[in-house]
């Protein structure tokens, strides 16, 4: 049934897209309310189920409509509409409005029984299959996939021949037999993606039962899905018992649309320009599937989200909204100074205070369902020539929606809201995809935290760095091959590996690759997104040894995101510390490491060990940064502060100077260099967090 | 290479599977129903429609299932289908191979045209994603999905035919020329296959918007696409190299596991305008109990479909390079 069903080819995961960004998954339970939620918000679902359940009223309720009996030949052949026959007359006589609303019933009774049997049948052999695994799967899913790519409407055909004139029971019967493989397929893939999430495995270490286990936790979990392959089902049904009864393999004698457009084509009603014979069926069966293929397209957007028509958002991709101006610099209560460059700085253009790259206010914000998140809250930066500034926190803070948004790479929902971004004197926010062309790769390349997902994996690596140049007015093959092989040297892969692909790469060559792709052309400034921390740890060093020299060696400058604090302490000239969106603090490194102004900046630095310190006990954070649509009302992160006063729960902070650091503290509301910065609680020995 | 050959290994345990099933489906039904027929079957039973029969069902034999079973898997694979009972005193190869081309001309031309029209647009509807198009396609796709392949048939006849006396209503070309290779001739044949064309065209192309739409916005949103933009190159490359490059691989794996489907729209189609095809012929031999011919065509159909997955998936491991190395 591929051609009714528009799933995206690999198998969504519903019920965790339903989840906002980053919110922590709280195991198998259906979310029922949320599901709810969702399809009353979706018009295609809303009108589908509208329809069906007209439909199902009328199939209930079919004398109160139309007081004939159906099937009895009692009035004139042929008739024309009228008052009394709204819909005219047979050729046998029958009213044709009456016959449509007996036909109801029979129509409905073999969609929802096919739905239903196929689905349980689907289930059963999908989630069977990808729980008992082994032998159980691979024979399962050999049977499911030969049934489905045997050619199911001539078997169906070659079936209802010898079953002879087929009722209803056989009809279902039938259209579930050769029905169910299609669903089956996608609940078994679903089944199989979700056999290692936590919650499963959780359940398996508490020793729960298999039978339970699928029940309770795997079968809830695929609501969505399960109600898609409901109604995919029942479209199914309702097309092909309509077709089979329409070439004459059902019972001529049930009332039902596929029986009456077998009798208008056996009366020639095209011929003999009866056409409502052939119309009043048709329509009927077309407004009912359309009922169940838009409910079903509506789960399937429901399961994945990004399907979702956008509203009020230009299409193309590139093309922002209107953004704020750049905001004076007087907005902000506090802009970077800027750190002496400490590597080489050659007479690059920069901007008025010597800055490769000046990020005012920068806010962006993701507009969801309801309401918008701000995920990034006033953020300012400089970047100095050849320097090297590292970004920490946790996961969720926006330290990647940051670095998009400098690189005006961001898309979906997520967009610049205001401030400005400004690099080597121009403006980039608000830019053109093709206006940024001269500006990207050339002065400012990016390098992502897996290259496994940031290589295309249909390309081999030379290909692609074949793509960069080209793009920038490299032309000749010589030239190309040449840099290609050059650059991927700079990182230590031989230059045979130009015609591999990505998969044929291990992990750690695979991101040498990209950093290797990021250097083509020499750029002034280089974003990276966690580039190590796919990697294990002994690679991750000796990695950002390669960055650092390299860096070292041409004098670009970095922007490095990590949650790793120890990475960057040797590693980077500043440090920028986000919490919720917000800079927390924002120094040089070296400074920040030895006297943390902000309690945050503290917790991290105990979350890792310190490689030269004494063996102290990590104590971490407790707690998780708060949902940013919902943020605390005064400093964000009070609630999980152990220095937090009354007031910290209600005055937000600003940032503050306190010599050459930035932090948002209320402990140093008035420069006041206090609290934190006592000598008992900073240092490898840390704070007692209780 | 694994790849490959486990397709292939797949395709040959399919066709056994699809001849398995021909063979005990009438066996497997209550009352025999080649008994059932020959009692009604009124035409000249001579001696060799009979045993055309009896190696079709095993009426009338000694013989063991087993023996049957072998006999008959040795008399598909040499190509022998016996004799139409309908087109008597034809061969039922004679009968399919005069409708394959035909089947080939209308149904295989209008399917990959319908693919490859139904990408494109899907392709620049997700790449427009929010666009005018992208808000409306969905919809309307939607609701065709909704409309059986039999009943756009009659309402194209309706008006194209018998309204606006535009085209021609059924056949495959005027019955008073005759088959050769003019242009008068051709032209009336390509005539006579707009409208059941058109008929497939409406009905299959929504599938491959929506499922090219779909898995292109999802492919949209991976890194290597961002990884594109961030290189500066050109939007059209970034649409066409990098964003439907991926996406189109599991659809071309989409595109083959529907094709038993389209199969089946086609069969109605031809029906309906009495197109002279492999599934008129298919409905003849049910209308007239033809069944050797039915059993016959109904391999054919399966083989066909096995055939075209073969060479999606062919065509899969030619694209993806993760195919062909590894696993």
């Amino acid at each position: 049934m591929g051609p009714v069903s528009a799933t995206a080819g690999p198998a969504a995961s519903p019920d965790l897209a339903l989840m906002p960004a980053g919110a922590p998954r709280r195991g198998g339970r259906p979310a029922l309310s949320r599901l709810f939620r969702a399809v009353r918000s979706s018009r295609k679902a809303t009108a589908g189920t509208v329809l069906l359940v007209i439909f199902i009223l009328v199939a209930l309720f079919p004398g109160v409509i139309a007081h004939d009996p159906p099937n009895a030949s009692i009035y004139p052949r042929a008739l024309g509409p009228s008052a009394q026959h709204l819909l005219g007359t047979t050729a046998l006589g029958q009213d044709i409005f009456a016959q449509a609303i007996f036909g109801t019933r029979q129509v409905l009774i073999i969609a929802i029984g096919v739905g239903l049997f196929s689905t349980a049948v689907a289930v059963l052999i999908g989630v069977a299959a990808a729980y008992l695994g082994g032998l159980w799967d691979g024979s399962l899913g050999l049977l499911t996939d030969v049934l489905l790519v045997i050619p199911l409407f001539p078997l169906l055909i070659v079936i209802a021949t010898y079953v002879q004139n087929a009722g209803t029971a056989v009809l279902v019967l039938v259209l579930t037999l050769t029905g169910w493989s299609y669903t089956a397929r996608q609940l078994r893939a679903q089944a199989l993606s979700l056999r290692h999430r936590d919650f499963l495995e959780a359940a398996r270490v508490r020793g729960e039962r298999r039978l339970y286990i699928i029940l309770v936790e795997i079968i809830p979990t695929m609501t969505s899905l399960i109600v898609a392959s409901f109604m995919t089902n029942a479209l199914y049904a309702v097309l092909f018992g309509s077709s089979l009864q329409f070439i004459g393999l059902g019972d001529p004698n049930t009332v039902s649309w596929g029986t009456m457009l077998y009798w208008a084509e056996n009366n020639e009603a095209l011929q003999t320009g009866q056409y409502l014979w052939a119309i009043v069926p048709g329509v009927l069966i077309v407004t009912l599937g359309a009922a169940f293929a838009l409910i079903n397209y509506a789960f399937d957007e429901i399961g994945n989200p990004a399907l979702r028509p956008v509203r009020g958002r230009r299409g193309r991709r590139g093309r922002l909204p209107a953004v704020a101006r750049p905001a004076p610099a007087a907005a902000g209560p506090a802009t970077a100074d800027l750190a002496t460059a400490q590597s080489p700085a050659a007479g690059q253009l920069t901007g008025p205070g010597g800055a490769i790259l000046e990020v005012r206010d920068l806010t962006v914000t993701y507009a969801m369902e309801r309401g918008t998140v701000t995920a990034v809250d006033r953020v300012s930066l400089d970047v100095a020539p050849g320097e090297f500034v590292g970004i920490v926190g946790e996961s969720g803070c926006g330290k990647s929606t940051l670095l998009f948004a400098i690189a005006q790479l961001l898309a979906g929902p997520a967009a610049i809201t205001g401030g400005s971004v400004v690099f080597k004197g121009r403006s980039l926010v608000g830019l053109t995809d093709t206006q940024l062309a001269a500006v990207r790769w050339k002065d400012l390349s990016v390098v992502m935290q897996s290259a496994m997902n940031a290589l295309n994996p249909v390309k081999s690596i030379g290909a692609q760095f074949k793509d960069a140049m080209r793009a920038h007015g490299v032309s000749s093959r010589q030239e190309i091959a040449d840099r290609s092989a050059e650059v991927l040297k700079m990182v230590g892969i031989d230059s045979a590996h130009l015609k591999s692909h990505p998969h044929q790469l291990s992990g750690g060559m695979r991101q040498r690759a990209m950093i290797a792709m990021a250097m083509l052309f020499t750029p002034d400034l280089v974003i990276m997104d966690e580039p190590t921390s796919a990697l294990d740890v002994v690679a991750q060093r000796s990695l950002m040894v390669q960055i650092k020299e390299l860096q070292q060696q041409y004098g670009f400058a970095v922007i490095f995101v990590t949650h790793d604090m120890s990475l960057v302490s040797h590693f980077s000239d500043r440090l920028l510390v986000m919490y919720a969106g917000q800079v927390a603090e924002l120094g040089a490194t070296r400074e920040v490491f030895d006297s943390p102004l902000h309690p945050y900046t503290a917790g991290l630095m105990e979350a890792f060990p310190s490689i030269r310190g004494p063996r102290v006990e990590l104590s971490g954070i407790p707690g998780t940064p708060p949902d940013l649509s919902r943020p605390p009302a005064g400093c964000r992160f009070a609630p999980r502060c152990p220095r937090a006063t009354t007031r910290c729960a209600a005055d937000r902070p600003e940032l503050y100077q306190i010599g050459a650091t930035q932090v948002r503290c209320l402990l140093h509301e008035h420069g006041r260099n206090s609290g934190i910065a006592d000598p008992d609680l900073t240092g490898p020995q840390g704070v007692s967090s209780d | 290479m694994r790849f490959v050959l486990r397709r292939l290994g797949f395709f040959v345990l399919t066709m056994w599977a699809a001849l398995t099933l021909n063979f005990f489906l009438p066996r497997l039904m209550p009352g025999n129903p080649a008994l059932a027929m020959m009692g009604k079957f009124r035409g000249p039973v001579t001696g060799q429609a009979l045993k055309a029969l009896e190696v079709a069902f095993g009426v009338n034999t000694h013989r063991s299932l087993i023996s049957q079973y072998f006999a008959y898997l040795g008399d598909v694979l040499t190509g022998k289908f016996g004799t139409s009972l309908y087109f008597y005193p034809e061969s039922v190869g004679r009968v399919i191979l005069d409708a394959i081309p035909w089947t080939i001309g209308l149904v295989g031309v209008t399917t990959v045209l319908a693919f490859l029209l139904g990408t494109g647009v899907g392709i620049v509807a997700a790449w427009r994603h929010g666009g005018l198009a992208d808000s409306i396609l969905p919809p309307v796709f939607v609701i065709t999905s909704a409309i059986p392949y039999f009943w756009i048939g009659m309402m194209l006849i309706l008006v194209f035919a018998e309204k606006l006396r535009w085209l021609p209503a059924s056949g495959n070309f005027d019955i008073t020329m005759t088959p050769a290779l003019t242009p008068a001739f051709i032209g009336n044949v390509l005539q006579h296959a707009i409208l059941p064309a058109a008929a497939l065209l409406i009905t299959t192309i929504g599938t491959w918007v929506l499922t090219m739409r779909n898995t292109m916005v999802t492919t949209l949103a991976e890194d290597y696409v961002r990884m594109a933009r961030a290189k500066g190159l050109p939007g059209r490359r970034i649409m066409l190299d990098y964003a439907a490059r991926n996406a189109i691989l599991p659809n071309l794996t989409g595109f083959a596991m529907s094709l038993g489907f389209v199969v089946g729209g086609a069969i109605l189609v031809e029906y309906v305008f009495n197109y002279p095809g492999v599934g008129y012929m298919l409905l003849q031999a049910v209308n007239n109990e033809d069944y050797p011919l039915m059993q016959a065509l109904f391999l054919l159909i399966t083989v066909a479909v096995l055939v075209a997955i073969l060479i999606a998936d062919l065509a899969t491991a030619l694209f993806d390079p993760r195919t062909r190395t590894g696993g």
